[in-house]
């Protein structure tokens, strides 16, 4: 029996038709130097129901951005979507004209990117650059998209709004360009919203603070999120579920409680046995990396304490442990 | 107000830069070996003739001091004269810079608008048709000599084609000139109301322009498109598209922020078209300034050269204090 990647059902959420946005069998490619191409996302699977917070996470490398640049139908340069599906609300966003997908990216789909400083175009004045997304979207005038632009700053608690609507990115401090992306996403009220790593860059108190903001703003206007992040932690209490990346593939997918109570995949231990005061548990879960995994194998057959000559013959499928919780395992730990 | 405090400090440096190219110039040019004396008396000049000449002239003096008496007299707005034309140097280049500026302006402007079309159209689209065209248009603008495509033009257009106006000057010879307020022919014609003139005038400027504006189209196109690739290749233009902003606005936004280097090589050209516009001008007999001083070279004539050098001394002070001032009107981040 050998399953292709890729091919794998989706995680069987319990009704379909209840997801948001979902993910099917999302695979991208890089194109290399040497002329091949490097698989950066190998199938993903993924649901996000309306109004939840979806966690993702996963190391650096992981196709964490990829992922979440690839949803809105532009992936990394040079990257390329090689196959696999995005449903929006039923319809599958990567198919349609390019025309039609731009409208929806900044409006139903909105992203708050990680180190805003750099990606906030640095000539432009914050409050235009906010009020554009309402008059391009939205078809706001001038006045309305600036008046807009203003109640939207205010919302993120920018301290001094109106002196900020005159500012250039250069001249915000890290956590205050943070909330301008964060106006940016969601001043069109975005039915869905990806925060890739939006935290990643900020002290630990403004990162609490920008956090609450984000689930305070989600929730008030109605939006779902993925919530993408190296740092488990932070997934335990921002999250409804969380699912974890490794290497390009979904490896276990779980309701918060269930992930952190009862983690069923060696990964995912690994990842909360970092954060492991207990020194025997840290190093008892964390195998330097060997000799990289044929493709047939687990992906993560080379790392894997666990691992058997089962793993490294046969990839084993993204498989229901209990209701809601999915593993990619052919040993889930059990407890 | 900054900005005023800056553009007084700048000024303050223009007269120590301008005395320091004017040294400068003066050193080098009276290192070209060749008396002018023996050349303005001719073959047939006695000993005694020409060394009293060149008392005249104060040849026999020091270096140094012949350099504090040249710049004594530029204070007092002598620019010496041209042994040439006998006439005073800043007669002569009052008369001759317009008519060299207006030529160099009118073809950066041509230059400039093929450069940023060819530049981001190929910059949005570096593997299409465009993409090729102007790698090929780079190359040969490069590659080009501008007297050698002056020359094919004149032969397609005029001798051939009878389309343009004979290669003579700036005006038909049975046009009259209008009274020179700006210097600028164009100008001047439409201020005297003189549309015959006018058109006279346009028609003498559109070869020599071609010629200039689409060979130095070509580093201003090259300019557009590698930074326009960059800028559309940005963090801060991919966080655009990410948002769904349309690729018009995207590429407005990318034009503006890659502005600064293209502003910088349109100074860069201005300033050396002035000098570098020579071989056009003698092509179509132009009578500019280019012309002028390297008549002045071949010729020991050293003040139309010094006055040539100074008056594009200041013209590329004024450009480069223009394009600062640029700089800080693109991008806010710039502070003086």
């Amino acid at each position: 029996m050998s399953i292709a990647v890729g091919a794998e059902r989706p995680v069987a959420a319990p009704n379909v038709a209840e997801d948001l946005l979902r993910v099917e069998g999302l695979r991208v490619v890089f194109p290399t130097s040497a002329g091949g191409s490097r698989t950066v996302l190998r199938g993903i699977d993924l649901s996000v129901r309306p109004g939840e917070i979806m966690g993702l996470v996963g190391e650096s490398g992981a196709g964490k951005t990829t992922l979440a640049r690839s949803i809105l139908g532009a992936p990394p340069v040079p990257g390329r979507v090689a196959g696999g599906r995005v449903v929006f609300r039923g319809r599958d966003i990567l198919a349609l004209p390019e025309k039609q997908l731009r409208r929806l990216r900044g409006h139903r789909l909105a992203i708050v990117v990680p180190n805003p400083r750099g990606e906030l175009n640095p000539t432009v004045r914050i409050g235009d650059q906010i009020a554009t997304m309402a008059s391009v979207h939205l078809g706001l005038d001038r006045k309305a998209a600036k008046a807009r632009a203003l109640a939207m700053l205010r919302a993120v608690q920018i301290p001094d709004p109106e002196r900020r609507m005159n500012a250039y990115p250069h001249e915000l401090s890290g956590g205050m360009a943070q909330r301008a992306v964060i106006a940016i996403a969601l001043i069109c009220d975005p039915a869905f919203v990806i925060s890739d790593d939006a935290t990643s860059g900020l002290d630990v108190t403004v990162q609490a603070q920008i956090l609450d903001l984000l689930r305070k703003l989600a929730a008030e206007h109605g939006s779902a999120m993925l919530f993408i992040t190296r740092d488990v932690g932070i997934t335990a209490h921002f999250c409804d579920r969380v699912a974890v990346l490794y290497n390009g593939e979904i490896m276990e997918v779980a309701d918060r409680n269930a992930l952190f109570l009862a983690p069923a995949h060696p990964y995912t231990l690994l990842l909360l046995a970092a954060f492991s005061h207990n020194p025997g548990l840290r190093q008892g879960w964390s195998v330097p990396a060997s000799t990289p995994p044929s493709p047939a194998a687990c992906i993560y057959s080379g790392r894997c304490p666990l691992a058997q000559p089962l793993c490294r013959d046969e990839k084993p499928p993204l498989a229901e442990l209990g209701p809601g919780h999915a593993v990619r395992c052919h040993f889930p730990v059990r407890r | 107000m900054r900005i005023l405090r800056y553009l007084l400090h700048r000024l303050a440096f223009v007269l120590p830069q301008l005395l320091g190219i004017v040294l400068v110039s003066f050193l080098l040019v009276k290192s070209i070996p060749g008396d002018p004396a023996v050349l303005m008396l001719g073959p047939t000049a006695t000993p005694d003739a020409i060394s009293s000449l060149r008392g005249q002239m104060g040849l026999d003096q020091p270096l140094y001091k012949q350099f504090i008496l040249y710049v004594d007299h530029l204070l007092h707005g002598d620019l010496g004269t041209s042994w040439q034309t006998t006439r005073p140097v800043l007669d002569d280049l009052l008369q001759r810079f317009p008519a060299t500026l207006e030529l160099v302006t009118f073809s950066l402007v041509v230059a400039i608008v093929v450069g940023l079309w060819l530049g981001i159209a190929s910059a949005l689209r570096p593997n299409g048709w465009i993409g090729r065209l102007t790698d090929i248009y780079g190359l040969s603008a490069g590659a080009l000599p501008d007297f050698w495509f002056a020359l094919v033009l004149i032969f397609v257009f005029y001798t051939l084609a009878h389309w343009a106006p004979a290669p003579l000057g700036r005006l038909d010879i049975a046009v009259l000139a209008p009274e020179p307020v700006t210097g600028f022919m164009t100008i001047d014609t439409l201020l005297a109301g003189d549309m015959e003139a006018f058109r006279s005038a346009v028609s003498h400027l559109i070869l020599p322009v071609l010629t200039l504006g689409l060979i130095n189209a070509g580093p201003i196109m090259k300019m557009t498109q590698s930074s326009m690739e960059k800028m559309l290749a940005s963090d801060a233009s991919r966080y655009e598209v990410l948002c769904g902003i349309p690729q018009r606005l995207v590429t407005r936004h990318a034009l503006r922020n890659a502005l600064p280097s293209i502003v910088t090589i349109v100074s860069v050209l201005y300033g050396y078209l002035i000098g570098g516009a020579v071989l056009v001008e003698i092509v179509f007999s132009w009578g500019g300034a280019g012309q002028y001083a390297v008549q002045g070279v071949l010729n020991s004539d050293i003040y139309p050269v010094l006055g040539f050098v100074l008056f594009s001394a200041i013209f590329s002070l004024i450009v480069y204090i223009v394009v600062d001032l640029v700089y800080v009107l693109v991008d806010p981040r710039i502070s003086y």
